[in-house]
């Protein structure tokens, strides 16, 4: 074998090596990804299931359990960007992205009625919004209503926003979006009970806020 | 519909390849034996020709380095060509004209390869080399690159080139890359993989230049020619590490992009013409079947690559911008996700490019190491990471579309 042979042939070995190690260790840390995201996902379901046991124990003074709730709605959303991530890194058709998906929603659904609870038994007027969004090509607002409600979202903590995948095949979300009506016309939007479709701009979107819930950046 | 990053990965697996073959070839013992040095006491006579052509600010400083060459001086002549210069060049080489050693020939303008064959005609050395007036050599090269030619395969030596003093970012960059070249050109030589026998101080056996005939034309890369047609006769191309020589080279980005384009379009030339028949040719070994076609993949992935990247980039700025249109300035311009390892940006195309950038670096190390070439390599480094792939894509899309449209462009 001449020696130009040889070092061809051990070139392609480290070649080969060092591919296949790069494609095991990217490989490897989106599999941590998806295991640090299930981990939150369990912490936070622990979580939803104590405020929901704590809400029903202190029936008589439920507003106690409103400072958890909000504290949960952040976790909810530290999740919502993690997940956006890794379903961006991974592929929407992920079959581990898509299990933690529905999860999330069925959270996401939970804290809804939380929300929607504590504010009929505290008076309390929260802001709710309802973002259904597609991202199977249909939606090409999609991104730009997302990036607007995430300014809204930090601009103003009081604000609650769910965001719902459309398409998610799910039977707690396809009785959400019966029970909501909404329409398969997206980006959707339920702000307090207002519907909207479309999205142009962050100002034209802003109007279908009720007055003055966007004034002050409150911290409930 | 394939991603532009899954196209990229083709050419990423070659460029990977090709740097572990030379790292593998440069531990293989007919590397280690090169550049463990020479040994030999033979002085053959030898003839350095310095063609010129309006080179009246450096062929005096370039002449005197050749003076204080450690050869005797019976057997070291100089041959100074002026090709019809309209400068101070007859004047600046008219005081060697007493020196002995010194041949001096003027002649009408005819291009760099017909000075180079005025000067062979004008001498009986047993090796010719040549170094171009804008170079200046280390006084022990002649002694390191002579020995090579004891093995009478070897028809031609290169040396081991790096930048002049180099200042300003563009000849940073050329330095780290020109030693780069260093250890390219040191391990290619031991699979007598080299095409090309640079201006700056390389070396012919006369006889070899005489059977085949003198310098051509070569679509403006003389050098690349000689070496072309050397390997196509079966002989081989050497190369001494430690035959250090210093090399003038553009600073201005203009001035490297033209200089660029015509060693990438004569390279194309070569190859696509004449010289088609090496590629693939496993008579040529490393040179046929791998070099070259890697050299021509090389031209085509990076003009790919660059405008995928630039397609990519473009694309993604303008879904950026309409996606962030009409959010205030304080939200857009500051980050917003968590510094946590969880959204570290790492992908297999990112560290495969890292990792061919990495390898290019310890060539850029090894390549000083080996040649003992003195000076800071930092700023070598930095603008070499930042500023190559981003210009290496003008020349060779410039010097692509000249060969398809047939354009020829001025030597300077």
């Amino acid at each position: 074998m001449s020696i130009v042979t040889r070092n061809v042939l051990i070139a392609l070995l480290i070649t080969v090596a060092l591919l296949g190690t790069v494609f095991y260790a990217v490989n490897y840390l989106n599999r941590e990804r998806v295991a640090e995201l299930g981990s939150i996902e369990d912490q936070i379901s622990i979580d939803t299931l104590s405020l929901d046991t704590q809400f029903s124990l202190l029936e008589a003074a439920p507003c106690d359990s409103a400072a958890s709730s909000t504290t949960l709605t952040g976790e909810l959303t530290d999740l919502g960007n993690r997940l956006s991530y890794a379903e961006s890194q991974l592929g929407s058709d992920n079959p581990q992205v898509v299990q933690l998906k529905k999860q999330y929603s069925l959270l996401e659904i939970r804290d809804y009625l939380i929300t929607k609870q504590l504010a009929a038994a505290c008076g309390t007027k929260p802001v709710i919004v309802l973002y259904f969004y597609s991202n199977a090509g249909d939606c090409s607002e999609c991104d730009k209503a997302g990036y607007a409600l995430s300014y809204l979202r930090t601009t103003y903590p009081s604000l609650r926003v769910y965001s719902f995948d459309y398409n998610l095949d799910l039977g707690a979300m396809k009785t959400l979006i019966a029970v909501t009506k909404v329409k398969n016309d997206l980006p959707a939007f339920v702000v307090n009970g207002k519907y909207s479709y479309g999205f142009t701009s962050l100002s034209d979107f802003e109007k279908q806020f009720p007055k003055g819930a966007l004034a002050t950046s409150t911290n409930l | 519909m394939m991603s532009p990053e899954a196209l990229a990965y083709p050419f990423l697996f070659i460029a990977i390849f090709f740097e572990s073959f030379v790292l593998v070839t440069f531990l293989s013992k007919p590397a280690r034996t090169a550049r463990a040095g020479q040994s030999g006491t033979a002085t053959p006579s030898v003839a350095v020709i310095v063609p010129c052509y309006n080179e009246g600010e450096t062929v005096a400083k370039t002449c005197e380095s050749l003076l204080a060459l450690e050869y005797p001086k019976d057997k070291l002549e100089i041959i100074l060509v002026d090709d019809g210069s309209t400068d101070n060049t007859p004047r600046a080489m008219a005081q060697f004209a007493t020196n002995p050693q010194v041949k001096i020939i003027r002649k009408e303008n005819g291009g760099k390869h017909t000075a180079l064959n005025a000067g062979i005609a004008a001498t009986t050395a047993e090796i010719v080399g040549c170094l171009d007036a804008d170079s200046f050599v280390e006084s022990n090269a002649l002694r390191e690159l002579v020995p090579c030619f004891e093995d009478e395969h070897i028809a031609a030596v290169t040396a081991a080139m790096s930048v002049h003093q180099p200042k300003g970012l563009i000849q940073h960059m050329q330095n780290a890359e020109y030693i780069f070249g260093i250890t390219m050109r040191h391990t290619l030589a031991s699979v007598n993989g080299l095409y090309v026998t640079p201006g700056p101080f390389s070396f012919y056996r006369h006889s070899v230049i005489n059977e085949l005939g003198g310098f051509r034309y070569g679509h403006q890369t003389e050098d690349m020619e000689m070496a072309l047609r050397i390997q196509q006769a079966g002989y081989g191309i050497g190369n001494a590490p430690h035959a250090r020589v210093y090399t003038k080279t553009p600073n201005t980005l203009s001035g490297l992009i033209k200089q660029r384009t015509r060693w990438t379009t004569g390279f194309i030339r070569n190859i696509t013409g004449e010289y088609r028949n090496l590629v693939g040719n496993h008579r040529h070994d490393a040179l046929g079947m791998l070099v070259l076609p890697c050299a021509l993949i090389a031209i085509f992935s990076g003009i790919l690559l660059f405008s995928v990247t630039l397609f990519m980039f473009f694309k993604n700025l303008i879904a950026g911008l309409e996606i962030r249109a009409g959010i205030p300035l304080s939200y857009v311009l500051v980050p917003h996700s968590s510094f946590s390892w969880f959204y570290f940006p790492v992908s297999t195309f990112l560290i495969l490019g890292i990792a061919t950038l990495l390898a290019s670096f310890s060539m850029v190390i090894i390549g000083k190491r080996i040649s003992k070439t003195p000076g800071n390599l930092t700023f070598g480094f930095l603008s070499y990471a930042l500023l190559y792939g981003l210009i290496v894509p003008l020349w060779l899309i410039r010097a692509t579309s000249d060969v398809v449209f047939g354009k020829h462009r001025g030597w300077r």
